[in-house]
């Protein structure tokens, strides 16, 4: 076996943050360092920084220069969303392929600039979209393009889940985050759709709300309407709209409607379900696959393979660019077309 | 009721067999016409009596019940209400906003009630949830789903957007209204269409209500066999209430020869008091002094011009307002 390869671990910011340190550090082939020097931003009670380090039993360093100084092969960036690119540019500086958290960035003019970076540093850039990765994904994905459907004609998606302010507030401020479930929440359905039509998004309809926690400054509730090239019509429900009592963060599902008949993927739908009089909720047992784990092993294979990751940057940055017109969409309440 | 109510069935197709039903379980006189041959063997299935023109089923009956396609609401509805009879019409209340707002004056004006058939506000989960959602159990209604499919229409008229209104005008109506129902007045809308000449129908409607609540509507005109299903999402600013009617059935068989479970327009009844019977007790409760029932004639024109601005948002792309139609 080749040597690990050094990956360094960029901010405990994202709840995603954790998962990802500990598949790191669950691998034989890789070395994992970590830093999340930001924590001091973070809300009371928020557990970041070397605490979190401790706890998860990682190697942690109080600062990016520190950790770059050690010479990583690759980073993941897990930091607020608006912090990508800073951390993206640096890594590429430093010579070190990326896999970035999704969103890409929280504007196009960022990413564009991020997937510059790393081309020109000759680095691969990935963005974090797990759910692609699911085994079930992956065959409707096959069956669909074999012809199984027909010619598919539209998809409708939801991506609902509880706001995940109690674990990090940054998820509803609008510099950080650049938006709230909208931006959240939109892009894991973009993605798979990008992945299953490959056809381009030429415009969005998008409308948004913030009913559901109506104290925050950011949008919570959005349904969003894509249409492609190829003629799709997709509506997205990106809406953190799980009751805080929900016995899980929320889910993920997607119906694909086509000339031969449908099909319906729910991605968080492998778990048994139950009652606990103790904790005062319901009990999910999830026994999916584990889609962080299936992720790593594509960045990590790219990297020894010397290939293209998928989903690369671009991937992540046509899913921004509806997200984007997404906005502009329910900030004037009509359609509007994609850049592109 | 104390004396039979003489109800006049105008149309003998697939939505007067609930209709004439349920009215046979209230005990009353039914007189039956319709334009083709059908009124007869209606008539015998529910112990009315068929008769051979408008004029003859007018001066039989105290109330009409109007089952017909849509195109024909009007003519029907201004010839009971000038008549001097109080009016039942199935959904959607008419083809186009002018036709309904002269139903709805034409009553008015004759002092006779009008209601349209939104039978949905009267299927018990409907209801239910409706009224959770009115005593606070999922606080202020913030992002609603509902979706509707069952096999496409035979009848040609359903799929001629002229007659009908389409997908979105004649079935989606139903969750256009229990939306707008749950979260009140719609201030913009936005539909697409897809699917279509020979192949399933998938139409989406996002409706954005004056209260900021979203609803996300999906209906679904499939292939023959096409099990009817029906489901709900309404989460809330403190709750979430859920529905699906193929994973609540009071019973599931699975039978060696089980033949075909789907190719139905209506949802199954079984095991529940008819939604229609429901429906037509709470009109004719109506229509002998008593309270109001929990849909208006104006509630029907609200979900049409919902349904009609749908039409014009599919048809040019545009998010379209409902008080666009009503100009």
């Amino acid at each position: 076996m080749s040597e690990p390869l050094k990956i360094g671990l960029l901010s405990f910011a994202h709840v995603h943050a954790a998962g990802y340190a500990m598949q790191l550090q669950g691998r034989d082939d890789v070395t994992l360092l970590t830093a999340d020097p930001d924590h001091a931003d973070s809300a009371p009670g928020e557990l970041r920084g070397r605490p979190l380090a401790d706890e998860l039993g990682v190697s942690y360093v109080d600062t990016y220069d520190e950790l770059f100084e050690w010479g990583p092969d690759a980073v993941v960036v897990v930091s607020e969303n608006s912090r990508h690119r800073q951390l993206v540019e640096r890594a590429a500086a430093a010579g070190a392929h990326v896999l970035c958290e999704k969103p890409l960035a929280t504007t196009v003019p960022d990413g564009e600039a991020m997937i510059a970076a790393c081309a020109a540093a000759n680095v691969n850039l990935m963005t974090a979209y797990p759910v692609r990765f699911h085994p079930a994904f992956r065959a409707l994905r096959d069956r669909v393009r074999a012809g199984e459907l027909g010619t598919v004609l539209s998809a409708s998606g939801t991506n609902n889940g509880i706001i995940p302010i109690a674990a990090r507030r940054w998820f509803a401020d609008p510099v950080l985050a650049g938006g709230g479930s909208l931006m959240d929440h939109t892009v894991h359905l973009a993605d798979l759709l990008d992945d299953l039509l490959e056809a381009r998004a030429v415009s969005v309809y998008a409308q948004s709300n913030r009913i559901v926690h109506e104290e925050v400054d950011v949008e919570t509730g959005g349904l969003v309407v894509v249409h492609y090239a190829d003629g799709t019509v997709a509506t997205i429900d990106c809406s953190w709209s799980r009751p805080a009592t929900y016995p899980t963060w929320g889910g993920l599902t997607l119906n694909i409607e086509g000339a031969n008949g449908s099909v319906s993927f729910d991605a968080f739908g492998q778990a048994a379900s139950g009652y606990d009089d103790t904790a005062g909720k319901a009990i999910s047992l999830s026994y999916g696959p584990d889609l962080d784990a299936l992720m790593v092993a594509e960045f990590l294979a790219s990297i020894r393979e010397g290939r293209v990751p998928s989903p690369d940057g671009e991937g992540g940055l046509r899913t921004l660019q509806i997200v984007a017109a997404g906005y502009e969409s329910a900030r004037t309440g009509q359609p509007v077309p994609v850049a592109s | 009721m104390s004396r039979p109510l003489a109800v006049g069935v105008v149309g003998a197709g697939g939505i007067a067999h609930p209709h004439a039903d349920a009215w046979h379980a209230l005990g009353a006189q039914i007189t039956i016409y319709s334009a083709d041959a059908a009124a007869p063997a209606l008539a015998e299935r529910y112990g009315g009596t068929a008769v051979y023109s408008m004029a003859e089923l007018i001066a039989s009956c105290e109330v009409v019940d109007v089952c017909t396609p849509t195109f024909v609401h009007d003519e029907i509805v201004l010839a009971a209400a000038a008549a001097g009879k109080h009016v039942v019409c199935e959904k959607p209340l008419a083809r186009t906003h002018r036709q309904a707002v002269e139903m709805i004056e034409a009553c008015e004006n004759a002092g006779r009630q009008l209601y349209p058939g939104q039978v949905v506000r009267f299927f018990p989960e409907y209801a239910a949830a409706k009224r959770a959602v009115d005593s606070g159990r999922i606080g202020q209604p913030a992002i609603l789903r509902f979706s509707r499919r069952g096999a496409a229409p035979l009848q040609p008229w359903f799929s001629d957007v002229g007659a009908s209104g389409g997908i979105l005008l004649d079935q989606m109506i139903h969750d256009l209204d229990y939306a707008r129902w749950v979260a009140g007045d719609v201030e913009r809308v936005y539909a697409q269409i897809t699917g279509g000449d020979g192949k399933p129908t998938t139409a989406y409607v996002v409706l954005t209500h004056e209260s900021g609540a979203l609803s996300h509507v999906t209906g679904g005109w499939g292939h023959p066999n096409t099990v009817f299903r029906t489901t709900f999402s309404l989460a809330g600013s403190t709750g979430l209430i859920e529905h699906d009617s193929i994973r609540n059935p009071p019973l599931a068989w699975d039978l060696a020869d089980s033949g075909s479970a789907g190719g139905t327009l209506l949802p199954s009844m079984d095991f529940a008091e008819s939604p229609f019977l429901t429906e037509l007790r709470e009109f004719a409760a109506a229509f002998s002094g008593g309270p109001a029932p929990r849909v208006s004639a104006a509630d029907g024109l609200a979900a049409l011009d919902i349904g009609l601005a749908a039409l014009e948002s599919a048809r040019t792309g545009r998010a379209v307002s409902p008080k666009e139609i009503a100009r």
